[in-house]
């Protein structure tokens, strides 16, 4: 019956007639591609657009997997001899440590902080996910100004006879596995505490009742029915540690251990790239193998979902106990955020006094502001037109996009460095060593974060909302521009800010792409904290975590 | 003269093999109301989304105003079909205030009088500067129908506009949407699984189910002769039996025992039939022909929604669903003679 009215449109009569081969192809084509995105395909102009977004975001990790197989036999045999075991060994075992004392510290917290009575219970809520804005480098600095040869504790330990009689002479090396373990505990803890504070917090208290009725004692219930229900919140607060110690640089660095990181950072300024090239690959190899390990615990977090009506939690009574409790969570407190910031505010009274505020000071906080905000602005323009495309046509082709957009921000930060080195040296060398290139290395690594936030409100954007802007005579470029934009923008300005405040704090793209002279807050708070002079690193530390606490709230809520 | 012509639409969503919509034909004619009824899963809503241009059907046409929309090679997008849509949830812009949503996409030089004209119809003059969420329920669903007509759509599709509604504001939002379409002279397709609904506002109502038309007609046709089991039981309640037409052409014999019917003559004699009673059809009287206990008494009201339990002559028993006036004095148990009226009795073709 369709056919009845291809008489009224003689165009497409003459061509199905003139070439009937290549117009056969042609169909054939047009229907796979229209099954593709069921029947609905996007504007050719979003498709290439996101395409090429995707393609710059994924080819600077390509291009270093790339490059490490050109790095020759030879090369490839002498770092499996000699680097790599001690590598592997250096930054399994550090990651290990960290991630389950992390665990441990965050689990507890969030179990003392919403099951029990513990006085402040609401302040401590917040106020434990504050290390969160305390870049770990920045840690690391406050720790090395506290523990190091020459720092605070060394002082009090030497002046008081009684520890020297019991331990004799000063003995604690902060540049050491204790070292490094303990900062980047302190620090990455946050991930944990955040999401299991979540899942306790939504977690039904129905269950708890019944297991209390069948005569479990507290203890039993946090071990029997918490716990395994908490596992889901543990993998995935487990694998952000793991991740993020995986990739740090600054604080190990600093702390003159080494990881994978940090011996691509130096066999990249020793000039042997093609060697930080292989070991960039065996990164990237455990870096996809713990995205692995999540995609599992996504798997697993469907089950335990728990829809039943919510019940606010009873409040376990500490009794004796509280003291001791108390005292554990004011010690993670004063550790974690009280003595960084005390040490970081010390330093800055000085600083400021000596006159470290000068020009210099404001002309790297410029050159901070300057790129952060172009990074952030790329992002935001970036990051709409693939969220747009995700969520209105899904499809095998838009998820793809999606993939390949995430894979700067899942990869350490060392190998998108890498990665922009090899590409625009060789092929770009007009904008290599520029601040160009900077901030297209944020973009590439915190677009992301600016695609999750705009993603959390585009949900909140019926699909019917487009069909009615359609069905109005807009054309879905203009349903895009005209409304899914001025809807999504609280999301992305707050994805935005993200990105802004990622960039202000990223420390190894940073070290490796800057042009001479370029400095930015987080580069001298690098340099100035290597060569001891505290009184000008910490006012720029001071000024990044105050600046990381814009977008905390968003992060916050987001669990 | 046709507005609307769907012909032999075939429509299926891929990674499912059933058809959403199977070979449906349909016509609307300018100006007039449709309803298409059915349960959920029927393809009434697929079938607006097709002539919306929201979704694509594999094969047959669709006609928009003497203009082909959709056949095999020629496809126009929503934008450029002249429709206008009001969404179950009514999909308001809530970045726009009452004015701004209302005049979306009017480019005409009289906007401000036009859509002023809009908003008086759906009477929320003095709301202009409102923003949807400070509206209420029924406020937003004026809103999206103003919104709808600003245009002066070739066809107004409404995609189950009541089902947000609480009880009281539905009914009376029913005639209103009524006046609002008629008196913008608009033609209106509905998407509804409530009969209700479809009785109340529509010129001609569309069963639909499992992606097939069952039946079309007037609201009166569709619920007063039924054309098949499905609509009897899905338009309103039906008992339905098996029976066969009596020698007289006026009645069918049933277990029940004789059952007039008027339409009877169109059928003949001693042919096998289904015969629809609907509950309003039985009438209590003490010499009536029929007998029966009432299992179940529910009182709504307006009448008693009772069940009563026939024991037939082979032993077996029947049950009868009915609504007797509110001011019997009856309770559950108590025996019961009555009659059953000829003009709520409808048969069906065998099938």
């Amino acid at each position: 019956m369709g056919q009845v009215h291809i008489s009224q449109f003689d165009k497409t009569k003459k061509i199905k007639q003139g070439k009937k081969m290549p117009s056969n192809i042609l169909q054939y084509v047009n229907r796979k591609w229209l099954s593709i995105w069921k029947g609905n395909p996007p504007g050719l102009v979003l498709i290439l657009f996101t395409f090429f977004t995707s393609l710059l975001m994924s080819i600077p990790i390509f291009y270093v997997i790339w490059r490490s197989f050109f790095a020759g036999g030879d090369r490839w045999k002498r770092l499996l001899d000699e680097r790599i075991p001690q590598l592997l060994w250096n930054t399994l075992s550090l990651n290990l440590a960290v991630t389950v004392c992390a665990v441990i510290i965050g689990v507890s917290l969030a179990w003392i902080v919403t099951r029990t009575d513990i006085p402040g219970r609401k302040i401590w809520q917040w106020v434990l996910a504050l290390p969160l804005v305390i870049p770990p480098y920045v840690g690391a600095v406050t720790y090395i100004i506290v523990f190091g040869p020459s720092g605070w504790a060394r002082d009090i330990w030497n002046n008081s006879p009684l520890i020297v009689d019991l331990f004799g002479e000063y003995s604690i090396n902060i540049y050491s596995f204790g070292g490094v373990f303990f900062v980047l505990t302190m620090f990455t803890y946050p991930y944990v505490y955040i999401i299991a504070n979540a899942s306790l917090r939504k977690m039904n208290h129905n269950f708890e009742e019944a297991a209390s009725s069948l005569g479990s004692t507290p203890l039993q219930i946090f071990w029997k029915v918490n716990l395994p229900m908490l596992r889901p919140a543990i993998g995935s607060g487990a694998v952000l540690v793991s991740l993020y110690v995986l990739s740090d640089f600054g604080a190990i660095s600093m702390l003159r251990y080494v990881t994978f990181t940090a011996a691509i950072y130096f066999q990249r300024q020793g000039m042997d790239i093609s060697s930080a090239a292989v070991l960039s690959l065996v990164l990237v190899l455990l870096t996809i193998a713990i995205l692995w390990l999540e995609s599992l615990s996504k798997k697993k977090n469907k089950y335990y979902q728990t829809t039943n009506t919510y019940r606010k939690p009873l409040t376990l009574r500490l009794g004796k106990w509280k003291l001791v409790t108390f005292f554990y969570v004011s010690m993670v407190f004063l550790v974690s955020v009280l003595i960084p910031i005390i040490v970081l505010v010390y330093w800055s009274n000085i600083g400021i006094r000596m006159g470290a505020l000068d020009e210099r000071f404001f002309g790297f906080a410029f050159n901070s502001l300057k790129v952060s905000g172009i990074a952030a602005f790329i992002c935001m323009l970036f990051a709409m037109p693939i969220i747009y495309l995700r969520s209105r046509y899904p499809s095998v082709i838009s998820s793809a996009i999606e993939r390949l957009s995430y894979s700067g921000y899942a990869l350490p930060g060392i190998i998108v460095a890498l990665g922009f080195i090899f590409i625009f040296n060789n092929h770009i060398p007009s904008i290599y060593g520029t601040f160009h290139m900077l901030y297209l290395a944020f973009v590439v690594r915190f677009l992301p974060q600016t695609m999750q936030a705009g993603d959390s409100s585009m949900r909140l954007i019926s699909p019917r909302i487009d069909e009615a802007a359609r069905s109005l005579g807009y054309p879905p470029w203009k349903v895009m521009f005209k409304v899914i934009m001025p809807n999504m923008l609280p999301g992305i300005m707050a994805g935005g800010s993200l990105a802004f405040v990622s960039s202000i704090k990223e420390l190894p793209a940073t070290l490796m792409l800057r042009s001479p002279g370029f400095d930015t807050l987080a580069i001298r708070v690098y340099f100035e904290a290597h060569e001891r002079i505290y009184h000008l690193a910490a006012p720029s530390a001071l000024l990044i975590i105050l600046m990381s606490i814009i977008p905390l709230r968003y992060m916050l809520k987001k669990y | 003269m046709f507005d609307i012509e769907l012909k032999n639409i075939t429509k299926t969503y891929s990674g499912s093999e059933e058809s959403a919509v199977k070979n449906l034909s349909l016509t609307v004619k300018k100006g007039s109301i449709v309803t298409l009824l059915g349960p959920s899963g029927c393809g009434k809503s697929t079938t607006l989304r097709l002539i919306a241009g929201f979704e694509r059907a594999e094969e047959g046409s669709i006609e928009l105003a003497g203009k082909t929309v959709s056949d095999k090679n020629i496809w126009i997008p929503p934008e450029k079909r002249g429709v206008g849509m009001v969404f179950q949830d009514y999909a308001l812009f809530p970045h726009l205030n009452v004015f701004k949503n209302v005049g979306f996409g009017y480019k005409g030089k009289d906007r401000a009088e036009r859509v002023m004209e809009v908003i008086r119809l759906v009477n929320l003059k003095g709301y202009e500067k409102r923003y949807p969420h400070e509206l209420s329920g029924g406020q937003q669903q004026r809103v999206a129908l103003a919104r709808a007509l600003t245009r002066r759509p070739v066809v107004v599709l409404l995609d189950e506009p009541f089902s947000n509604l609480d009880a009281d504001l539905r009914v009376h939002m029913r005639f209103e949407v009524k006046r609002i379409i008629s008196e913008a002279g608009a033609t209106a397709i509905f998407v509804s699984h409530d009969q209700r609904d479809a009785l109340a506002i529509s010129d001609k109502i569309v069963v639909m189910n499992k992606g097939v038309i069952e039946q079309q007609g007037t609201p009166k046709e569709i619920y007063q002769s039924p054309s098949n089991k499905f609509v009897a039981s899905f338009v309103g309640q039906s008992n339905i039996l098996e029976g066969k037409i009596n020698e007289d052409n006026k009645s069918v014999l049933t277990d029940l025992g004789i059952i007039p019917s008027y339409s009877a003559y169109n059928y003949k004699a001693g042919e096998k039939v289904y015969i629809s009673i609907r509950p309003g059809s039985l009438e209590i009287d003490r010499n009536g022909q029929m007998n029966g206990l009432i299992k179940e008494l529910t009182y709504s009201g307006e009448f008693f929604d009772i069940v009563v339990e026939v024991t037939l002559g082979n032993g077996t028993c029947q049950h009868l669903i009915a609504h007797i006036p509110p001011e019997e004095v009856v309770k559950v148990g108590d025996s019961l003679n009555f009659n059953i009226l000829s003009q709520y009795v409808s048969i069906i073709k065998y099938h």
